[in-house]
């Protein structure tokens, strides 16, 4: 079940069509924007898993700035650079700025695709364990409700028994007071 | 993964309770398994008992350490269950406050607080900010002495850094709140040092005398003494009473009770949330 978002963002139109042909292959659903100012609208406008971006693009917004835009909007989107092999400084300091990853041209896609299985699986991990989270919240909740009841009227009844102890041990009163006292105590309202 | 046995299982089990007052239900076998496996596999033994008897043999005691970082359930969340941190904001630090005023204002006084399982760090930080939160820059007068511990050395070694990563953060923390207290630091966020300067951590194993900690004005006891067996938790709750102020509170878990188990305690209602004052 594979079916993230990637957008791919790259001003290179035969990679993006051999991207955009090799993930739909592989059942993963995919945008595309020609260079970084496309980019960035998609990114504003719709639901993205994944962001697939060439480093070097001509104008003012790269790789870098798609990641950074990316990562503003939504901290949970991933973002995978490509680059040349010159340029892996660049795409290890993007990783420091929260890249998932990077990957050399020619683009390996047993690798790409192995990269975003894992993604895929991350996140699915991270759903179950966000709804195990849910689930224990709502009977977290519920039972505190119900033990925080109990606690207060175990205590009010204990309260209540202490005193009766305290009345039926009193020697100077008169049995029958005693009872008059005892029963008084049952009988009120807290 | 390494198989436990019955015997194996018996062993470790009360091993494990006299180490750490930990009580692990042995009919849950792949527990032992899933947390020390790894450790018995490190270490190249071939058994649980052999981890048993390496454990015993340490003079270092850091496989003790090991296995008690394993075992501890150390599931944690800034802010967890919004209930006793309302009733801080609301009711408890505000009367401590009233209570504990300094006569002149040339004088401070402290307000001790103590988070008795503090896990990696994120329940006290929480009352931190709440206190800073409350009270701004009016702490003039108050020294907030906040004390958390555990028994596990690296949740201490954790929570005394400060440091979170993106996950820690995202769960129960608002963004504006992160960016009041919190910096950026690599791809992880850091506590600020004016809140840090309000903490401590140590290690402490709650099955132990507390000798030396002094009184509390408020105890937080959350989510841990249900590891306990019923007798523990008795021992457990009566030493807190002795560590917390005539006139303190004490928080425990929204699901636990003290029915039963302290009656030194008497419990008391405050908006959805309850807390626990000594009863006089």
């Amino acid at each position: 079940m594979t079916n993230l978002t990637i957008l791919v963002v790259d001003d290179d139109p035969v990679i993006r069509r051999l991207l955009e042909q090799r993930l739909i292959k592989e059942n993963y659903q995919v945008l595309l924007a020609e260079d970084g100012y496309v980019g960035n609208d998609i990114l504003s406008g719709n639901h993205v898993d994944v962001v697939l971006t060439d480093l070097m693009m001509p104008g003012d917004i790269g790789g870098i700035e798609v990641l950074e835009f990316a990562k503003n909007l939504e901290r949970n989107i991933e973002v995978i650079l490509i680059t040349a092999h010159s340029s892996v400084d660049t795409a290890v300091e993007a990783m420091k700025k929260g890249a998932s990853d990077y990957l050399e041209k020619p683009i390996n896609f047993t690798e790409l695709f192995l990269r975003l299985e894992k993604i895929s699986t991350m996140r699915s991990l991270l759903r179950s364990a966000e709804d195990l989270r849910q689930a224990m919240d709502v009977t977290e909740s519920t039972a505190a409700e119900t033990i925080q009841n109990l606690e207060v009227t175990a205590a009010a009844l204990q309260n209540k028994l202490d005193l009766i102890e305290t009345v039926l041990t009193t020697d100077s009163l008169a049995s029958e007071d005693k009872i008059f006292d005892a029963m008084d105590i049952l009988q009120a309202i807290d | 993964m390494l198989k436990i046995t019955p015997a194996e299982l018996k062993n470790i089990a009360q091993y494990i309770h006299d180490i750490s007052g930990i009580y692990l239900d042995q009919s849950k076998s792949y527990l032992f398994e899933t947390r020390l496996s790894s450790i018995a596999e490190e270490l190249g033994c071939t058994s649980y008992q052999a981890l048993h008897d390496k454990a015993k043999r340490d003079p270092g005691k850091l496989i003790e350490r090991q296995i008690i970082d394993a075992i501890s359930t150390n599931e944690t969340l800034f802010f967890r269950d919004n209930g006793p941190f309302e009733l801080l904001k609301h009711k408890i630090l505000p009367e401590v406050i009233d209570l504990r005023a300094p006569s002149s204002p040339r004088l401070k006084t402290n307000v001790k607080i103590w988070s008795a399982a503090s896990s990696t760090g994120q329940e006290l930080y929480s009352v931190a900010m709440t206190i800073k939160d409350l009270i701004g820059t009016k702490t003039d007068n108050f020294n907030f002495k906040l004390l958390g511990t555990d028994i596990s050395d690296s949740a201490v070694k954790q929570a005394s850094y400060g440091k979170y990563n993106k996950f820690e953060i995202e769960r129960g923390l608002p963004r504006p709140t992160l960016q009041k207290h919190f910096t950026l630091f690599g791809d992880s966020w850091k506590v600020k040092d004016e809140l840090r300067g309000m903490v401590n951590f140590r290690k402490l194993n709650l099955m132990l005398p507390f000798s030396g900690l002094g009184k509390f004005d408020i105890i937080l006891c959350r989510n841990v003494a249900i590891y306990f067996t019923l007798a523990d938790r008795k021992k457990l709750f009566n030493k807190l009473a002795d560590s917390l102020a005539d006139d303190g509170y004490l928080i425990i878990g929204s699901t636990e009770s003290l029915t039963g188990i302290c009656p030194r305690f008497v419990p008391k209602r405050h908006l959805r949330a309850i807390f626990y004052q000594k009863k006089n």
